[in-house]
């Protein structure tokens, strides 16, 4: 058992329906249930709403609500979808979600996620919100199916290696980015080898390819080869990710930057082995991973890990591995369609006009 | 004040021996006030003529003074019924919570009063909400309503469960079990076998009698509808009974 915050079902639907491109989501529940998440939808272009339920509707239901709530959406927004998702207090007091769907009469196609906090692993809720997406017709079967893989193995991950492993991590900003830029200065100096490998999570590839960026400087300066391998196929996943994907690759190739791409930025948990093995065949000197690196197999300490979650990071830092965090990126990303600097990057470009 | 909470299987006839505790404590000039713990909110209907008013929590949804669902009934008593959803919607338990929420934040137990406090507690023990008279301080002495009835007193075990379950946290204690007859064959030894295993006593038997009915026909209590029968002057003991068991202690709507 985690006793330390963890993402909750709820939020993980909240942001599948994202990724699915929903117009709208309807929160069935209290106004301030999922908010700091909300508003990060919100800049990703999703309309998200509440049903504001207070104690009165705890105890008397609010199917009524709903429905209204359904219908002031078609109103304002004239959106092509609707999603209803649930939430503890909601889903507690039984609320038939698909009832109020039906009776309030939008005609836009609709999805009800019967989700709430309680239900364990919070990629149940994204699994749900799969389900009821491809049952809505929003998305094919096939990519369905391979989603509710993808989260299921995502979901093991993090119970085996991630911070799902360890009953309480307090949470850590780690050290300044001053130790792991020298050493990246130091092996492109000493006309080293390094390969940089992003396995990161969807949007927040938007940052970690900052590293391609202020590495690839580095190297133009100081010498030595670099080498970049990233999750980044533009064929794979949902229109939107691959979106993502397209986005950073087109950002790199115009700066001269080339990748190995292993995998779309769904697939993180799945392609590490590929990874591995095709950063394994440039053998490098230094290897940095950028995004979530324990889903990179074998780690080892003569790594530099970077990730943006503070209990991530200590979990690494308790284990003796050399890792900086990237903290708070998910809410630099969450509008972006370029890539966002990072602190490690910064770090570097700093470094290198003071050797010049 | 006397806290007492009456709990008991549905339709076992809780809130008739609730309502003729009521008047035979009112009749005797003590302030009674019956808190009726059921979404149904019938506890208190024969206190009122056959009347029903408005809930606690149908005051509360309406934006009316929670005072408002507070009526006088037979002998001067007072009485309220929480109230809570339809069947089939919301939360019933939830309702409990918000109705004894209401009650405290508006002071209603300071204001009347009461000698005496009765909540009227729906069946089994479904949910933390019906648990919330023997929880948080509010009812300090309880009693089970069982017949001899096999239905009847499995429940009555899992009240008496649940009110040592939560004795290190709580306030409640069982203090006896009030035998409302139905009838059955050897009933008074199959009730005092039950209350052996639970670890309690008989309070009072009440035996099975059509006078109940005659009365609830004219919207009355048989203390009030029938005052020179039998059945009213066992309700007289019974209540005399419940004041001998109870305890008088300070304090407003909880004991904390």
């Amino acid at each position: 058992m985690n006793i330390h915050p963890r993402p909750n079902p709820i939020i993980a639907a909240l942001y599948m329906l994202r990724d699915i491109d929903v117009d709208v989501v309807i929160i069935h529940g209290p106004s301030g249930c999922g908010f700091m998440a909300s508003r990060m939808i919100e800049d990703a272009g999703i309309r998200v709403m509440t049903t504001a339920m207070n104690d009165d509707d705890l105890i008397f239901g609010a199917s009524g609500k709903l429905e209204d709530a359904l219908r002031e959406a078609e109103r304002r927004f004239s959106p092509r979808s609707i999603a209803v998702i649930g939430t503890c207090s909601s889903m507690i007091i039984g609320e038939d979600m698909e009832a109020s769907i039906r009776r309030s009469g939008v005609g836009c196609r609709t999805v009800s996620v019967d989700c709430h906090g309680c239900m364990g692993n919070n990629t149940a809720g994204a699994i749900m919100a799969v389900e009821a997406s491809a049952k809505a017709g929003l998305i094919p079967k096939e990519e369905a199916d391979r989603q509710k893989y993808l989260l299921s193995m995502a979901t093991q991950m993090e119970k085996e290696r991630g911070m799902a492993s360890v009953q309480y991590l307090q949470p850590s900003n780690g050290p300044t980015k001053m130790g792991v830029a020298k050493k990246i200065i130091g092996c492109l100096s000493n006309n080293g080898k390094l390969a940089v490998v992003s396995i990161s999570k969807k949007e927040l590839a938007y940052r970690f390819s900052d590293l391609f960026l202020a590495v690839d400087q580095a190297c133009k300066e100081l010498g030595g080869k670099a080498v970049y391998i990233a999750n980044l196929d533009p064929q794979k996943g949902l229109p939107r990710i691959r979106g993502y994907a397209a986005d950073i690759l087109s950002e790199l190739s115009a700066k001269g930057i080339s990748a190995d791409i292993v995998g779309g930025l769904d697939e993180y948990a799945v392609i590490g082995e590929d990874m591995k093995e095709a950063v394994d065949r440039h053998s490098p000197d230094l290897i940095v991973i950028a995004g979530i690196p324990h889903a990179y197999p074998d780690l080892d300490k003569s790594q530099i890990l970077i990730t943006d979650q503070p209990r991530q990071l200590s979990n690494y830092l308790s284990k003796g591995y050399d890792a900086v965090g990237e903290i708070s990126s998910h809410q630099m990303v969450m509008n972006v369609r370029k890539i966002v600097p990072t602190e490690t990057g910064d770090t570097i470009r700093e470094m290198l006009r003071d050797i010049s | 004040m006397r806290r007492i909470a009456l709990y008991g299987k549905g339709g076992i006839g809780k809130s008739t021996v609730a309502s003729n505790i009521t008047v035979s404590l009112s009749k005797k000039g003590y302030r009674v006030l019956q808190i009726g713990c059921d979404p149904k909110a019938d506890s208190t209907k024969l206190l009122l003529g056959g009347a029903s008013n408005m809930t606690i929590l149908d005051a509360m949804k309406n934006g009316r003074p929670v005072h408002d669902a507070i009526s006088r009934g037979s002998e001067g008593c007072y009485c309220a019924e929480c109230g809570g959803p339809r069947p089939g919607s919301g939360c019933a338990g939830r309702g409990i919570i918000a109705a004894f929420e209401q009650l405290e934040k508006n002071n209603i137990i300071e204001t009347i009063s009461p000698d005496v406090l009765i909540y009227d507690v729906l069946g089994d023990v479904v949910c933390g909400g019906f648990a919330m008279p023997i929880r948080n301080g509010y009812a300090k002495d309880v009693f089970i309503v069982s017949s001899g009835e096999m239905m009847s007193l499995y429940a009555a075990n899992n009240i008496a469960t649940a009110i040592s379950d939560l004795k290190d946290v709580g306030y409640a204690t069982l203090r006896g079990m009030i035998q409302n007859s139905r009838g059955i064959d050897e009933e008074d030894s199959i009730v005092d076998k039950a209350v052996l295993e639970i670890g309690t006593t008989v309070v009072k038997r009440i035996p099975r009698e059509r006078t109940v009915q005659q009365c609830e026909a004219i919207g009355k209590t048989v203390v009030e509808g029938a005052p020179d029968s039998q059945l009213s002057k066992i309700y007289a003991g019974l209540a005399e009974a419940i004041l001998g068991l109870s305890s008088d202690d300070e304090g407003g709507m909880r004991i904390v």
